[in-house]
């Protein structure tokens, strides 16, 4: 006999463990499905210092673990699989994955987002090893070190002048020859001396003995090429929110993120959206483990209903 | 069976000598994301263990047969057919990468 769940969470953050931990202690039949392994953005972050409750910090790959960990003590269930095509109208949604169809009464979309990459190689063997994308995270590390930071909008612009309080210097690296970020943001980085501005430039290639020692940058219009010493790269280029599974089906904003508010309710009857997937003012790991104990509880409403 | 950790004298012994078909994770523990991958790769040595051996070397502890083998960045998968390194990916990002790259290698 086919198996229905009546909970399906596709993605293995903190938002999604939440909406287990949740589903499964009301009762719900729930299974997660992760593509890796738990916690996302999160677990590759070794300390997060604002989720409360953690005076010392914490590291996200073993938050993440124990968030699994806690689920599945109460019966949620996770399956290792790549989800490759969803057919969410319907009362029994379909998701299809590289291990087989999974069905279930509602589903909590759970993919969250990924920092845009710069898409040169070593970028990610380098993260955590002197390639970052959160320098509010990450940038005490770097204190009296020589860091860069890569764009040229808001974030770079906030994450620079940051950096240029905690750091020996900060090269920002941009593509165009001024900032696109507000106004607000210009005469304190000019007045920063230890922010050096390179123009025009994109980074090519990183130099790296074990972990990062430097950056290759050319200039987009001469094709110069230049090696840059450095101890970090923060690259502020923007985020995808990982939503092209859904797009045709689910409403999304202009920049991809799926449209559902405080309730975490989608356009589709039975489908939720939690976590930085969502559109929303603050993406954290606390605004997301909220989505997901949300998320749960409108969808225990929603079988309750249908039933 | 879980992956199994090979120190460099098994692995000249078993990829080498034997000419068993392995896949190595190349690995260290202070690589962030390599621990990303570890629970499925843990899963696919269970899951394949009757096809191939599921191997992991910390290159902390063999740094040379990481540098045997120019592995530069981690974590890096190589399998082994004939004692021959025959293809590798660098930080798959899901277990079905993982396994695609595996069933290249497999009759």
């Amino acid at each position: 006999m086919e198996h229905i769940y009546d909970v399906v969470i596709i993605g293995g953050g903190p938002a999604g463990y939440t909406a287990a931990l949740y589903a499964a202690r009301a009762g719900r039949d729930t299974v997660i499905l992760e593509k890796l392994s738990a916690g996302g953005q999160m677990a590759t972050t070794a300390q997060i210092d604002n989720y409360p409750g953690f005076d010392e910090g914490v590291d996200g790959f073993e938050l993440a673990m124990k968030m699994q960990q806690q689920a599945e003590r109460f019966g949620a269930k996770t399956e290792l699989a790549e989800v490759q095509e969803v057919k969410l109208a319907g009362e029994v949604k379909e998701i299809t994955t590289d291990s087989g169809m999974i069905k279930g009464r509602t589903v909590i979309i759970a993919t969250g987002a990924n920092p845009r990459k710069m898409g040169i190689a070593k970028e990610d063997s380098l993260i955590g090893r002197g390639v970052g994308y959160c320098a509010h995270c990450d940038g005490m590390f770097y204190r009296g070190k020589t860091v860069a930071v890569v764009g040229g909008g808001n974030t770079a612009a906030a994450d620079a002048l940051l950096l240029s309080r905690i750091c020996e210097r900060v090269h920002l690296v941009h593509r165009r020859e001024e900032l696109r970020a507000t106004k607000i943001y210009h005469e304190p980085m000019m007045q920063a001396e230890n922010i050096k501005f390179h123009w025009n430039a994109k980074v090519v290639d990183l130099t790296e003995e074990g972990k990062v020692t430097g950056m290759v940058l050319e200039n987009v219009k001469t094709g110069e090429k230049e090696t840059v010493p450095c101890d970090g790269v923060f690259v502020s280029i923007g985020r995808e929110p990982a939503t092209e599974l859904f797009a045709g089906q689910i409403d999304l904003d202009e920049s991809g993120y799926i449209l559902a508010d405080e309730t975490t309710r989608t356009n589709i009857p039975g489908v939720f959206a939690v976590g930085d997937v969502r559109q929303k003012a603050l993406r954290q790991v606390v605004t997301a483990v909220a989505d997901g104990a949300v998320a749960s509880h409108y969808a225990d409403e929603y079988l309750a209903e249908q039933a | 069976m879980a992956a199994k950790a090979l120190r460099t004298e098994e692995f000249n012994k078993i990829v080498l000598q034997d000419k068993q078909l392995t896949v190595v994770d190349y690995w260290a523990p202070w690589c962030v994301y390599c621990r990303r991958i570890e629970p499925a790769y843990e899963k696919i040595g269970s899951e394949y263990g009757d096809k191939l051996l599921v191997a992991k070397v910390n290159i902390d502890e063999e740094p040379e047969l990481a540098e045997k083998y120019q592995v530069e960045t981690i974590p890096t998968l190589m399998v082994f057919k004939d004692g021959e390194p025959v293809g590798h990916i660098v930080a798959p990002d899901s277990k079905a990468k993982i396994e695609s790259f595996i069933g290249e290698h497999l009759n």
